[in-house]
């Protein structure tokens, strides 16, 4: 009982908070593509030269903010090719990602090797982390459970912000409900005049932007330094939270916290001495059980999601006809 | 025959435009592209024993290359191949330095070990893709990342050899994969891979199952109108691509290394996807493509030695290569892919 208390308390979630937002951020940028009905593979590189870029930009600015718009442009650029690539050109959307998170991986190294001549890791040099945005108030009104909403870097505001907005996107907005259609009914989509190309770029910039943000706090967040591949997967963990929630930005929230909970237990079960290997297979083991477990149960339910949004569109063909024929 | 020229030819240009742009990116990072590909081919094929240094690269990217034909082909992405690998490489090794057996006898167990770890690593994801339609790509990704992080759990806390560094102990050289010459730890690894690759066009080519492999891979509506059963095939193509996946391991372990240690193989598994990617799923091109790969990565040690460039820029021109034949294959085909329907064609 001893050891489940000093296991679970206030650090531990507010460490999962920490530990959520990167995968998060990522996680609602596919949200975009998945809606968009785009299989986007690619968010690994995309948060990958996110954090590398980051690191450059704010080693040269001195400055975390423009890191992070650093960060970003390269992530969009990335973002950018694979539109052009699976989009315009009608690539495969499983090879394309996969080679983009190649190149992501290989290009990094080479380039850090390129500038600070070292291989591994990018330490020091002057990179500028990311404030700590502490709540005033914070401390008086939750007293010790304060670090469950302040003391966080902005990102992860901003990560937890995102999901209502992107409900309200997805539910209210004229862009939220073109990428939906164009995602699940594109013959429909084509009918109504909507340019699926120009639908799927815009999702696919925004999923950029995302996992851009994503990386800067890999990178800028709470460690502000940049190794090999230190997106470590949690773009294909990402992926696989937007296979059974299908993009909804709710289930996506959900899953997030489910993997931040396993990426903070597993870190904090090292401490405790148990082998580290063992340890760090905790967030990838969860992710392919949730997967596999879930996976059974999404098939019916998409179907039945597209057949509901069909009939709206449906319904909303008829109003218009008949409010085109009423005035005759 | 036309058909095939063409192809070749597309994917030569395709190489071309990779390398203009990776020449691009070479200047970026402050080196001369010319010098740079020049000291690729010198560490390549400058003599004798970088030749054998090359095929020696090449059989690991071969072998795995024909595990991902054989996905392909089947209309699977086993992008688990690195995953199986390291766990066929050390069920290799295990067998290797655990079971004392006879000469021959020994290297075939082992192997054959090799082959079912391989096989029974892909076999959840395999078996929940068949079934319930779970993606392969996700789920197999993942699933390299457990591989890799349990193999060296098993090598530095279950087996390490004792005052070694994260390795288990060496393999009895009964076990040992023979060596083809005396100047390079070239084995018969090659000849495996060779024989693989030729095996598996046979296969696809001549015999019922490997037509309706392809038929599945190609047209799966078609297949079970045909009477393939569709479930029941693509669960036996993934677990036949993790097994030849698991014999690299294999084959890794027995022929060059004669132990197994923490990141013994790092990317071979990612590089045999690319090469039978770039082979455009048959088996007999990825010979080609996997040499090519070889070549680069034995080219790249040099590289390290006598540029500042860092030898991961191959993987940089890998990368870029698959992007523009991608592109490319497009391009041909522009005109018969439907909105919200597309597929790479093998």
């Amino acid at each position: 009982m001893e050891i489940l208390d000093k296991l679970i308390n206030v650090a531990l979630i507010a460490a999962t908070l920490r530990t959520t937002a990167p995968i998060l951020l990522v996680a609602l940028g596919g949200s975009f593509t998945t809606k968009a009905g785009i299989f986007n593979i690619g968010l690994e590189g995309q948060m990958l030269v996110g954090a590398f870029f980051a690191v450059l930009g704010s080693i040269w600015t001195g400055s975390a903010l423009a890191g992070v718009a650093c960060g970003v442009a390269a992530a969009l650029v990335f973002a950018l090719v694979f539109a052009v690539l699976v989009v315009s050109f009608k690539a495969n959307e499983v090879v394309v990602g996969l080679a983009l998170n190649i190149l992501a991986g290989g290009m990094t190294i080479s380039l850090m090797k390129a500038i600070f001549g070292t291989r591994g890791s990018i330490v020091g040099h002057g990179i500028v982390g990311l404030p700590k945005v502490q709540l005033p108030g914070a401390r008086d009104l939750l007293g010790s459970w304060a670090p469950l909403i302040s003391g966080f870097t902005p990102l992860v505001y901003a990560a937890f912000i995102a999901v209502p907005l992107l409900v309200v996107c997805y539910n209210r907005t004229r862009l939220g409900l073109y990428i939906r259609v164009v995602g699940e009914k594109p013959e429909a989509a084509e009918a109504l005049g909507i340019s699926i190309t120009r639908v799927r770029y815009i999702a696919s910039l925004l999923c950029g932007l995302l996992a851009g943000l994503a990386g800067a706090h890999l990178s800028l967040g709470y460690i502000t330094m940049f190794t090999e591949n230190m997106s470590s997967g949690r773009g294909f963990m990402a992926v696989a939270i937007l296979i059974f929630s299908n993009g909804d930005p709710l289930k996506v929230l959900a899953g997030c916290l489910l993997f931040g909970f396993a990426d903070a237990f597993s870190l904090r079960l090292q401490t405790f001495g148990y082998p580290s290997y063992l340890v760090l297979t905790v967030p990838y083991v969860v992710a392919l059980i949730a997967l596999f477990a879930l996976s059974y149960r999404a098939r019916p339910r998409i179907i039945a999601e597209t057949l509901e949004s069909m009939r709206k569109l449906l319904s909303v063909d008829k109003n218009t006809e008949a409010g085109g024929k009423n005035p005759q | 025959m036309r058909d095939h020229l063409r192809a070749a030819s597309g994917q030569v240009i395709a190489i071309g435009v990779a390398l203009l742009m990776g020449a691009i990116i070479i200047l970026m990072v402050g080196e001369s592209p010319l010098h740079v590909f020049m000291t690729l081919l010198r560490g390549a094929f400058g003599d004798q024993e970088k030749i054998a240094g090359t095929l020696l690269q090449t059989t690991p990217i071969l072998i795995c290359g024909v595990a991902a034909c054989i996905g392909l082909r089947g209309g699977m992405f086993n992008v688990g191949i690195e995953g199986q690998l390291f766990l066929g490489g050390f069920a290799a090794a295990w067998v290797g330095f655990a079971m004392p057996l006879p000469a021959g006898i020994h290297t075939l167990a082992a192997l054959a070990l090799a082959v079912v770890a391989g096989a029974a690593w892909v076999a959840i994801p395999a078996y929940f893709r068949a079934r319930y339609n779970t993606n392969e790509v996700v789920s197999t990704i993942l699933s390299n990342y457990v591989a890799v992080l349990l193999t060296s759990y098993f090598t530095i806390f279950l087996f390490k050899r004792p005052g070694g560094w994260s390795e288990t102990p060496p393999i009895l050289a009964t076990s040992y994969l023979p060596e083809i010459f005396t100047f390079s730890r070239l084995n018969w690894g090659l000849v495996i891979g060779l024989v693989l690759a030729v095996g598996a066009a046979l296969v696809f080519r001549y015999t019922k199952w490997g037509y309706g492999v392809t038929m599945v891979g190609s047209a799966p509506k078609f297949a079970e109108y045909g009477g393939v059963n569709v479930k029941r095939q693509g669960f036996l193509v993934l677990l036949l691509s993790g097994a030849v996946g698991g014999l690299a391991g294999g084959v890794e372990t027995l022929g060059v290394h004669h132990r197994f240690m923490e990141g013994f193989a790092p990317g071979f598994g990612f590089d045999g996807l690319i090469a039978a990617l770039l082979a455009n799923g048959s088996p007999v091109a990825t010979i080609f493509t996997a040499l090519f790969f070889g070549a680069l990565r034995n080219g790249s040690l040099l590289l390290e030695v006598d540029t500042s460039a860092s030898r991961e820029i191959i993987t940089v021109i890998q990368a870029l290569i698959i992007l523009s034949v991608s592109a490319q294959v497009l391009v041909r085909k522009r005109g018969d892919s439907q909105a919200g329907e597309r597929r790479w064609k093998f």
